[in-house]
């Protein structure tokens, strides 16, 4: 059991840098909730404030009900107290002990015994498949070993909680998927709560059970991973999250309106509120002649980016590129004029305060 | 009182919290030590420029402790002030600026020979060009005295007398033997400042002009100087800083006739002329100091865009030197014979003669190494059974040892408090003071620091005599290195090594004793070494401090050459060359630092 409540925690450096500001969160117990945001929003402030290396400003900070941090009450559990595991981006190991060393050392710390300690050791390097690495220093190990050896010195010591800095951020791609499942099924063994700073979207969404979208010291939306996908709750999510991005067709700029106001007849109810309509790249569809859909609107191709699996297809629209993801190869020549199309409920709307308009 | 409630429970938090993390508390601590140990006697100095300390009011007859002018009117406008001040100051400016004259494109010469032509064997000239650089400086003068002294000094001849051939005052003393002496010392600076610009320096910058269609005066004179000017400002203002900041060679060579720079000039106002008038000499080389570094540092920066020069894909082409060849190698070995081997050789070559210079078997001894009665000197014994020579060692290794120990620890606490609390106050102090004592020239600071502790001052007795004093002045005076290459150390370990650890519950001591210190066992270690080696040839710095009972090898030299025991002066001078070296090379193989870079930053 480990549930980690954040109520109205605050964290500025100097005058001007506000780095955490008014943030409320609660990861439930044995959840694998991801921090996702872009770099300097705040993440790894989040994270080493609730491992106790930061101290915040302000708010309160709760681990099973327990308080761990009060600034009114003027609590503040040291980090060394808290039982929290922490794997840093840049995994920290230390050079002068060998993986052996490093992964007991949380144990001796914790005054196990010797014989008990090898034991533990000798597990969680399995656990990991790393045991044939044991007297080995970090120097000698790769980019990956490195990786998991820093993941089994916070897992020897058996946390409730799991903190992990943007751990994958260092391996390349086909490590990061490796590592990505191994991840997974270790949650899935071990089942502690696990807090995990990204930026990589994928990640987030493939990893978590809760993804919190952080911007600017804030947590704009808190939900599921296809909710998130689904239902941005307002602009700046709906733009961080999903690749290649949404397209926005908002009233005020000059090049989308005109395609913005194509859109109105489709909501008439909603015409006054809605500012910006959003649509994914897959729920567009590309025909070369006019369809017949409620809504479409004609664009001229510009090129296409085979991914391997699908087309990214980029086109011109009055002066605006915007993004199609195909799963077929398009069979049109650049220059060509071509329709886009969609289906009214794929639309995203959001107000003039950036707010999803959730569709009648 | 809300207000108040919240400030107290936090101070109550933060109390609770210290066990885990002191960090705060070893910076206040060491702020509060290092204003009282450096800020102070810097005050101390400035203040007794204006007030009449206890010697001086016997003579002068104004009660100690009254604030006065006399001090800096008889240094700057009395009759007097010629001889006490302004004559030294124009000599040292004269002998600084000849210094430059001579090393500098001596240095720059033999830089370009090594690194920009195919001169063979050049690694092994550049390693033996900086030797003159480590050993002491007033190695060099020792041995011109020993080889061109006259009669004019009382005890034993020189060489050359001996040999039939008198040498007139100007050869023996004064300014030519000391421009020639700080020369030999200075121009590895010279050397390697201009090794490093030119070695970063892409050939392709040149070919390029020449592509364009330059002359080689165009070439060297738009392309090549501008890009050595920063080289040339560094081994200029640091020429002058050694100058200021050196008494040996001055003293030996300058003191028979009279003739003085600052650092003689202070030491002879002190010892026996006016401490008040000391106290503003030492003022005026502090302020020397002072704008000599901010003048490097605004030149370092000026220049700081042409770091970028070497980069991706830089050629080094050594011209060759073709006929030059052999001239070149010939000139190059004089160079090295007359900066290394004869010096050191005239000084093994005297302490094995009875008449220096006298070349019959029966002049040939060991007794000034291990003789238990010396004919000539009643009372003395050799080198190995020399007790003011063992003691001296004794006192020597005890007060570098200690004070390098001091300083690498103290070095390292203030790497490790500027690290954790960046941006703090606390840091922005810490790192400007414990860097204040490398802008006082080391004569300057001994006279600063004789001002604070040679009186008592509350608790603390008056320290002056003290073996004490001695080695926390020393360690002070090397803190600037230490306390950088701590800072330097401590940020590229980063916070994330002791974070991990305290994430896994290890508290403070068990951080520090696992992580922290193993991590920087290497740069400890050589925070501690260079230190030592500095200590073991420190002079300038020791010689107000030592007394009788505290005398140093180095000091121990000086008070032989007054006596003119010119062998046992040598023997020890060899004696300390020789325990340099061995800390150099250990130093080398324990650290892997290389003898050059290692004593490139100008410590
Ligand atoms: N020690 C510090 N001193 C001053 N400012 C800091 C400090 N640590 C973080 N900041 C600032 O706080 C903000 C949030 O930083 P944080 O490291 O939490 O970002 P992040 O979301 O982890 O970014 P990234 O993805 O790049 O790691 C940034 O603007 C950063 O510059
Ligand atoms: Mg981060």
């Amino acid at each position: 059991m480990a549930e980690i409540v954040l109520k109205n925690i605050r964290k500025t450096f100097g005058p001007s840098v506000v780095a955490v500001d008014d943030l409320n969160l609660t990861i439930q117990s044995g959840s694998f909730v991801s921090l996702l945001g872009p770099s300097g929003c705040g993440k790894t402030t989040t994270l080493r404030m609730i491992a106790g290396l930061d101290t915040p400003d302000g708010g309160e900070l709760y681990l099973d009900g327990k308080l761990l941090f009060s600034e009114s009450e003027g609590c503040m559990v040291p980090t060394e107290k808290r039982g929290m595991g922490l794997v840093f981006q840049s995994y920290a190991l230390w050079p002068h002990m060998t993986v052996a060393q490093n992964v007991s050392f949380g144990l001796e710390m914790r005054g196990m015994p010797k014989e008990a300690r090898r034991k533990r050791v000798q597990e969680v390097l399995e656990l990991l498949h790393i045991d044939t690495l044991q007297n080995r220093y970090p120097s000698e190990l790769s980019g990956g070993q490195q990786q998991r050896v820093a993941l089994a010195r916070m897992l020897a010591i058996n946390p409730d909680v799991l903190l992990l800095d943007e751990p994958l951020s260092n391996l390349d791609a086909k490590l990061r998927l490796e590592m990505r499942t191994e991840l997974k099924r270790l949650h899935q063994t071990l089942k502690n709560t696990i807090l995990y700073v990204t930026h990589d979207q994928l990640e987030a969404m493939t990893l978590s059970t809760h993804v919190a979208v952080m911007h600017n010291g804030r947590i704009l939306q808190y939900a599921p991973p296809l909710t998130i996908y689904r239902f941005p709750a307002d602009l700046t999510v709906a733009a961080f999250v999903g690749s290649p991005p949404m397209n926005f067709f908002s009233r005020s700029e000059n090049e989308g309106s005109d395609v913005f106001r194509s859109f109105l007849p489709l909501f008439p109810g909603l015409a006054e509120r809605v500012h910006t309509v959003g649509v994914r790249p897959e729920d567009l569809y590309l025909s070369p002649t006019p369809p017949l859909d409620p809504w479409s609107y004609p664009a001229i191709f510009e090129t296409v980016l085979p991914t391997g699996s699908d087309w990214i297809v980029s086109l011109r629209v009055h002066k605006r590129t915007i993004f199609l993801v195909l799963r077929e190869e398009p069979r049109i020549k650049p220059g060509e004029q071509v329709w886009i199309s969609t289906r009214t409920e794929k639309l995203h709307l959001f107000d003039t305060q950036q707010k999803r308009i959730e569709s009648p | 009182m809300k207000g108040q409630g919240m400030r107290i429970r936090r101070l109550v938090t933060e109390l609770r919290l210290l066990p885990y993390d002191p960090t705060k508390v070893i910076g206040f601590l060491l702020c509060a030590a290092l204003a009282y140990l450096i800020l102070a006697p810097v005050l101390a100095l400035l203040l007794d420029t204006v007030r009449v300390n206890l010697r001086d009011s016997a003579t002068i007859g104004i009660p100690t402790g009254t604030f006065t002018t006399y001090f800096l009117q008889r240094t700057f406008l009395s009759r007097v002030s010629e001889v006490l001040f302004w004559k030294p100051f124009w000599q040292t400016l004269f002998v600084a600026g000849a210094v430059c004259g001579i090393a500098i494109p001596m240095g720059a010469l033999f830089a370009w020979l090594v690194v920009r032509t195919d001169l063979p064997g050049s690694k092994l000239v550049s390693r033996l060009m900086v030797v003159p650089y480590m050993i002491p400086s007033w190695t060099f003068a020792v041995a011109w005295i020993s080889v061109f002294k006259n009669r004019r000094l009382g005890g034993l001849a020189g060489m050359l007398e001996t040999m039939g051939f008198v040498p007139p005052d100007w050869l023996a003393y004064g300014a030519l033997p000391i421009i020639v002496c700080e020369s030999l010392h200075v121009f590895p600076f010279a050397f390697l400042l201009f090794g490093n610009a030119l070695r970063s320096m892409d050939s392709q910058l040149e070919e390029s002009a020449r592509v364009l269609g330059a002359s080689s005066f165009t070439i060297s004179r738009r392309i090549v100087l501008p890009l050595l000017k920063p080289a040339l400002l560094s081994s200029f203002l640091l020429t002058f800083s050694r100058v200021l900041g050196s008494f040996g060679t001055p003293y030996i060579l300058g003191s028979g006739v009279k003739y003085y720079l600052l650092p003689t000039a202070l030491y002879n106002s002190y010892k026996v002329g006016s401490p008040g008038v000391a106290a503003v000499i030492a003022c005026v080389t502090v302020l020397m100091g002072v704008s000599l570094v901010a003048l490097d540092m605004f030149f370092v920066r000026e220049y700081r865009r042409f770091i970028t020069l070497g980069g991706k894909g830089a050629i080094l082409r050594k011209s060759p030197l073709g006929g030059l060849t052999l001239p070149a190698l010939f000139f190059t070995l004089i160079a090295l014979g007359i900066t290394v081997l004869i010096p050191l050789g005239t000084l093994v070559l005297t302490t094995f003669m009875h008449r220096p210079g006298l070349f019959t078997v029966e002049n040939f001894t060991l007794d000034y190494w291990i003789g238990a009665t010396i004919p000539a000197m009643v009372g003395q014994k050799g080198f190995f059974l020399n007790p003011d020579i063992l003691r001296s060692l004794k006192n020597s290794v005890w007060v570098a040892g200690s004070a390098s120990l001091l300083c690498g620890f103290l070095g390292m606490l203030v790497g490790y408090v500027v690290v954790r609390l960046p941006k703090s106050r606390v840091a922005a102090y810490l790192r400007q003071v414990s860097f204040l004592p490398y802008l006082v020239p080391s004569i300057g600071f001994a006279a600063a620091s004789l001002s604070f502790f040679a009186v008592p001052r509350g608790p603390i007795p008056s320290l002056y005599g003290s073996m004490f004093l001695l080695v926390l002045v020393m360690s002070l005076k090397y803190l600037p290195f230490a306390s950088r290459s701590g800072i330097t150390a401590m940020m590229q370990m980063g916070n994330e090594p002791e974070e991990a650890a305290r994430v896994c519950g290890a508290g403070w001591l068990r951080r520090m004793g696992r992580i922290v210190l193993p991590l920087q066992k290497h740069a400890l270690l050589t925070g501690v070494l260079l230190p030592l080696i500095s200590g073991m040839k420190e002079q300038s710095l020791v010689i107000m401090l030592a007394t009788p009972g505290t005398e140093l090898m180095t000091t121990q030299i000086l008070r032989f050459i007054d006596y003119g025991y010119t062998q046992l002066a040598n023997a020890t001078v060899v004696g300390i060359v020789g325990i340099i070296f061995i800390l150099t090379l250990s130093m080398e193989r324990l650290t892997g630092a290389n003898l050059a870079t290692g004593f490139a930053s100008r410590g």
